[in-house]
């Protein structure tokens, strides 16, 4: 008997795990959801005269070309030279599977054996010798959720997210999930044939970043991209991040004991993930945990954060991930698709370790000045203008008697108030004042002022008291010094 | 009857919105505000229709706001739908849910067409024409 991953679970919940166990031989999964760490090979034949690529774009979408005369590999995530954020790598493969013609750009450096400096021509994927999709990360087994604790949108991979936890997305099928399916890691491993982008596909190895100890399981996957369909590959935009490839995977879960079993009748309410902070600009696992819930909670629409309702959605589509579980279902009846043994099972002892970084990060400390020159509310306009081109300074913070931080105001302010005959500074100051903390990293308080189109933070405290100013010509200066170019 | 309210600078620092609601006892609900010295534009929702709504809408005219109606709404591409779920928890008035076997779908009535779905389609298959 094959089932899909629902049925399996009804079937577990009427008749127990263990008539489950002898009577279901296979139970297919499924997931369709935005994979980055997707992307093609491909190779394009010689022209005459010969060519040996050493840049190479389809529709404007650069290739990676470290590799012989007329290889490439397409990767999901490169960006159109002339789109940008609309088109990239996931968008070409989407259009090379739906059978388009895509524009061929290539550039060379001419050789004795490839005279051949440039070439431009329209290719469609009948063209081309190999089309394989090769992702070195699919299929993750889960995936932390995401909201925004801070008082403005953000844009993230994981979709737009509103201020003030306004809401949470996910990603990932749950109880759908291949790797959910196998918890245990005890029938997937490398050779076994798989659904993918609506073609037959083999699991080639564990993925980048598998973690198996923390059930964060991932996979490698390879398969012939000319007998895929574009519906189960299509190319995404993530606003303001990026481009992706939304990768359709179900693989069959060959019900070989109990314990196997068990895992492939797991319920979303039994499959729980973290709902983590992306407002806070942090290496991924040390985001601020908000919240531990179920895939159940998640596809509710609705998960309470503290006193809050918060509307939940996914990222990954449910329903696509169910029509491939049906389609794996169908081809494995119809002897469309024969179960494999892997030749090897994913490896259990795998660990993710962060980056280690060996110089240390900027940080506000490094590049702000501590001698900070401020002004009391009360203070007169013409004393604080004359003030500042003494000491040849833009940025005035306004501080109280115990000098926490109460306002800030720059020479344009000045200059505004002395147009319009202000006296008070504590009338034209700016009060909602943008600080950074001097623990901050140089990069993200950069970004906080290109954000707010400012030129200086004061430096504060954890109690508002002042304890330096940063500005950009600070910045500046510490990259030139420390011999960094760019930020 | 969704309705777009544009205030010029003469008008915007006049209560138009606090008297018309004074003077109709209706319960008109400010679905989206954007407003500064120059100008303000608000979206409500306004419980009247056919000669009740125009007879409100004059009222808007006649203290110079500028007024208008919302006619078009979202086109949202089925084929190219993937109904994945990114636009519908980002939606400030939960116009976009998901329907029987986890389709998305719209309900009109809510939408106040501030785009934000539309940006945060990964497949690009909604429009506000």
């Amino acid at each position: 008997m094959v089932l899909t991953a629902e049925e399996m679970i009804k079937l577990v919940e009427s008749g127990g795990v263990e008539v489950a166990a002898k009577e279901v031989d296979v139970v297919t999964s499924g997931t369709f959801g935005a994979m980055c760490s997707s992307g093609a090979f491909l190779n394009f034949g010689h022209a005459d005269p010969p060519i040996k690529m050493t840049k190479c774009w389809l529709n404007d979408v650069p290739l990676y070309k470290g590799l012989a005369a007329v290889d490439g590999y397409l990767g999901v995530t490169a960006l159109s030279e002339t789109r940008g954020f609309e088109y990239g790598g996931g968008h070409v493969i989407e259009d090379l599977v739906a059978g388009k013609e895509i524009e061929l750009r290539a550039e060379s450096y001419g050789t004795d054996c490839y005279p051949r400096r440039h070439v431009e021509t329209v290719i469609t994927i009948d063209d081309l010798n190999q089309a394989v999709l090769l992702n070195p990360r699919n299929c993750y087994q889960r995936y932390d959720a995401a909201t925004n604790s801070t008082d403005r949108v953000i844009y993230t991979y994981m979709g737009t997210l509103l201020p003030n936890y306004g809401n949470i997305t996910f990603s990932g099928a749950g109880q759908l999930n291949p790797l959910c399916k196998d918890w245990n890691y005890e029938t997937i491993g490398i050779g076994t044939r798989i659904f993918l982008g609506g073609g037959i596909g083999y699991v080639i190895g564990e993925g980048t970043q598998h973690s198996p100890k923390k059930g964060f399981g991932t996979l490698m996957v390879r398969g012939d991209l000319k007998q895929m369909k574009s519906q189960y590959l299509r190319g995404g935009v993530f606003h303001r991040y990026g481009v992706t490839l939304y990768v359709g995977v179900g693989i069959p879960i060959p019900i070989v004991n109990e314990k196997v079993a068990s895992a492939a009748a797991l319920r979303d309410d039994e499959i729980f993930v973290d709902i983590r902070d992306y407002g806070v600009p942090t290496r991924p696992d040390l985001r601020p945990v908000v919240k531990h819930v179920s895939y159940a909670e998640l596809r509710s629409g609705k998960v309470t954060i503290g006193e809050k309702d918060v509307p939940s959605s996914s990222l990954s589509s449910y329903k696509m991930a169910r029509d491939i579980s049906e389609i794996l279902k169908k081809w494995i009846l119809e002897e469309k698709l024969l179960l494999t043994k892997p030749v090897e099972l994913l490896p259990t002892q795998r660990e993710f370790k962060p980056l280690k970084i060996k110089e240390k990060e900027l940080s506000v400390r490094d590049a702000m000045r501590t001698e900070v020159i401020t002004a009391k509310p009360d203070d007169d306009v013409k004393d604080v203008a004359r003030k500042l081109v003494q000491k040849g300074i833009d940025h005035l913070p306004v501080v109280d008697e115990q000098r926490k931080l109460i306002g800030i105001v720059t020479s344009w302010d000045l200059a505004r108030a002395i147009a319009n005959d202000k006296r008070k500074l504590a009338d034209i100051m700016t009060k909602r004042v943008i600080t950074a903390l001097d623990n901050e990293s140089i990069d993200v308080v950069a970004r906080r002022m290109a954000r707010h189109n400012i030129s200086g933070v004061p430096v504060v405290d954890a109690s508002n008291l002042i304890i330096g100013i940063l500005t950009t010509d600070d910045i500046s200066r510490k990259l030139i010094e420390g011999g960094r170019t760019t930020v | 009857m969704r309705v777009r309210l544009t205030y010029s600078y003469q008008v915007v620092e006049k209560p138009v919105l606090a008297d018309i609601i004074l003077k109709t006892g209706l319960q008109i609900n400010i679905l989206e505000a954007k407003v500064n010295a120059q100008k303000g534009e608000l979206v409500v929702s306004i419980p009247a229709t056919g000669r009740e709504l125009e007879k409100i809408l004059a009222m808007f005219k006649q203290a110079e706001v500028e007024v208008q109606k919302f006619t078009k709404t979202l086109h949202i591409d089925q084929e190219s739908c993937i109904s994945c779920g990114a636009c519908i928890s980002p939606c400030p008035t939960r116009a976009l849910n998901f329907g029987p076997e986890w389709t998305l779908e719209f309900d009109e009535e809510k939408c106040v067409a501030c785009r934000t779905c539309v940006d945060a389609c990964p497949v690009r298959a909604i429009a506000l024409p």
